[in-house]
């Protein structure tokens, strides 16, 4: 099992300093971010000076090996449009991110787990078709349309919800979030909800499946026999066997979320790492982009692994597959 | 050998498409995608003839009487046929692209196995643990913009998913008969992957290839949107979404609206054909 661990853990070292390799050679590529800093009119001594004073005038590998060993240290250089540590532009990102994905992971199992369960329960009736053409519907809806019309419907024409931004914030238990006062969740709704919807669509046909699978089973019949309401079968005897899958594929899309998150931000000027990087992306500013990057491939990396070890835990047979190859 | 293998080959297709236009027909969300797709597929292919105005000539811009414009004062419905054609080049060529690379891993990968096989699924594996959006969005940012560029992102991010589906084919088939008797027959490397392997491997990924075409339309929307893909000069149908989102405040829904629309037509008709494609390949998937 360790072996097993430590072999994962070095691979995934491996895959992060490719990666960086690939990001920091390609990132050269493309455009000169001296443009971007210089006022158009500078004089071109002007315009060496910045190129020399950020490191820019050095060929790409000597920029790499400077950049390699800034990260050993837990600097990956400063950001050129902010001139502030990249990292921690990151770290104070981060939590707008990890909220507004987390309120998406809560939305969809409140909202997607319910209509997923009815729609197993009764699979040929009119409220399961609706649903699952629904559903159908969810997956294949572009999400930043969508956002688009969420904004034309409840900003613009009816004016109940604010279009951008993450409103007032409130400490709580040592978390700062908008969840927290009123301003802040009436801004949480619409963002939450766009990134939700997807998953919703996925958590329905989960549930969906789950109980159609469940609810054939010998010991639903026997509760039945029994004599326990219908409420008491589908909650106490139902519910813990499908939740099951469902909670570990959420934590594998936790991931996805994250990511997803960039659209979703973009469209509510949410301030989270996706707008940030962005923002990066658009005005060449480098050392955002490799970090955000970076940060990433570590993230899912991580996630993977995690998922890995929990499976071969759970399955010795994994185990063995991997100790063969 | 091969000649009675190709045919075998030849049997399933014509029999997949008979079957598709004889009995599933009969199902109205086919028929009306199919129908959906077929408009989608004239009018991106004969966008000049059917479009009312030439989005990329800027003298039109002005004959525009009582027809919505966007916000580069072109035609919206124009535009939306032209953008569809851009859309759908980048999906079908992208699919195109990656469908080759996926084939040759693939195959490479489950005609030698071992440590070449090991190698090449652990870099499908690491490709697919990450979401497609992201890796695209990535690519983009360290590419530029451009057509081409998202043509070259999007074929690097569909590559993997084909050459496991190959490889899953294809090791099913290495377990066959006449494929060890090609090995006894000392036939050549080469002509076993091409002549054997490949027509026996290939009709998973003809489904595959179906979705992945509605994903691709889908995720070329979103970055173009984000301002990483398709540039606004070469309308597609995400640039034509991302201009609009600039008037959404000043009540000019039309820009968004519209080509949205059409962007969900398009990817729901082909996500219920493809379901049906599915369903059709692999008959237990359907109840």
């Amino acid at each position: 099992m360790l072996a097993f661990v430590l072999r994962r853990v070095m691979q995934s070292v491996v895959v992060l300093f490719v990666m960086s390799l690939i990001v920091f050679s390609m990132v050269n590529l493309v455009g000169d971010p001296v443009d971007m800093l210089v006022n158009p009119e500078s004089l071109p001594e002007e315009i060496e000076r910045v190129r020399r004073d950020f490191g820019l005038d050095q060929p790409v590998h000597v920029q790499y090996w400077r950049f390699l060993a800034g990260a050993m240290s837990g600097d990956l250089g400063n950001s050129f449009i902010f001139g502030r540590p990249a990292l921690a532009l990151m770290a104070e990102r981060f939590p707008a991110t990890l909220e507004l994905a987390t309120s998406a992971l809560i939305i969809s199992v409140t909202v997607g787990l319910p209509l997923g369960v009815y729609a197993g329960l009764r699979p040929d009736g009119w409220g399961a078709r609706i649903i699952m053409g629904g559903s159908v519907l969810g997956i294949s809806i572009p999400t930043f349309w969508l956002g688009l019309m969420m904004i034309i419907v409840f900003s613009v024409l009816l004016g109940w919800l604010p279009v951008s931004g993450r409103g007032e914030t409130a400490r709580f238990l040592g978390i700062e979030s908008s969840a927290f006062t009123l301003d802040g969740l009436r801004h949480l709704i619409l963002p939450a909800t766009n990134l939700a919807l997807f998953k919703i669509a996925m958590v329905i046909r989960l549930a969906r499946a789950g109980t159609v699978e469940v609810m054939a089973l010998d010991f639903i019949r026997f509760a039945r026999a029994k004599g326990l309401s219908s409420r008491r079968i589908v909650l106490a005897h139902l519910m813990p066997n499908i939740l099951i899958p469902i909670v570990t594929v959420l934590g594998i899309e936790f991931g996805t979320l994250i990511a997803f998150a960039t659209v979703t931000e973009s469209i509510f000027a949410w301030p989270g790492l996706g707008k940030l990087v962005i923002d990066a992306i658009v005005n060449l500013d480098r050392p955002i982009v490799v970090a955000y990057l970076l940060f990433v491939v570590a993230l899912f990396l991580v996630l993977n692994l995690v998922v890995d070890i929990i499976y071969a835990v759970l399955d010795p047979r994994v185990r063995l597959q991997s100790d063969e190859a | 050998m091969s000649k009675t293998k190709a045919i075998s080959a030849a049997r399933t297709e014509t029999g997949l498409f008979s079957r598709l236009v004889r009995s599933d027909l009969s199902r109205p969300s086919t028929l009306i995608s199919g129908i959906l797709l077929l408009l989608i597929a004239i009018s991106a292919t004969f966008a000049p003839l059917i479009a009312p105005t030439d989005p990329y000539d800027l003298a039109t811009v002005s004959v525009l009487d009582g027809r919505l414009a966007d916000g580069a004062g072109r035609d919206v419905l124009s535009a939306i046929i032209f953008g569809l054609r851009t859309s759908l080049t980048v999906a079908i060529s992208s699919a195109l692209i990656a469908l080759t690379v996926g084939l040759a891993v693939g195959l490479t990968a489950a005609f030698h196995g071992g440590r070449i096989d090991a190698f090449l699924m652990r870099i499908v594996d690491i490709q697919l643990s990450f979401p497609a959006i992201l890796v695209a969005l990535v690519l983009l940012a360290l590419l530029g913009k451009g057509v081409d560029k998202v043509i070259i992102a999007l074929a690097i991010v569909q590559w993997a998913l084909y050459a496991r589906t190959v490889r899953a084919a294809a090791m099913v088939e290495r377990r066959k008969e006449y494929f060890e008797s090609a090995i006894c027959l000392e036939l050549g490397n080469t002509r076993i992957i091409w002549k054997h392997l490949l027509p026996n491997s290939i009709s998973p990924l003809i489904v595959l290839a179906t979705l992945q075409t509605a994903h691709s339309i889908s995720i070329e929307a979103t970055l173009s949107f984000l301002g990483v893909g398709v540039p606004i000069t070469e309308p597609s149908l995400g640039s034509l979404i991302s201009n609009g989102f600039d008037y959404i405040l000043s009540g000019a829904y039309w820009i968004t609206f519209f080509p949205g629309v059409m962007l969900l037509a398009t990817v729901a008709a082909i996500n219920v054909f493809g379901d049906q494609l599915r369903a059709m390949v692999n008959p237990r998937l359907s109840k």
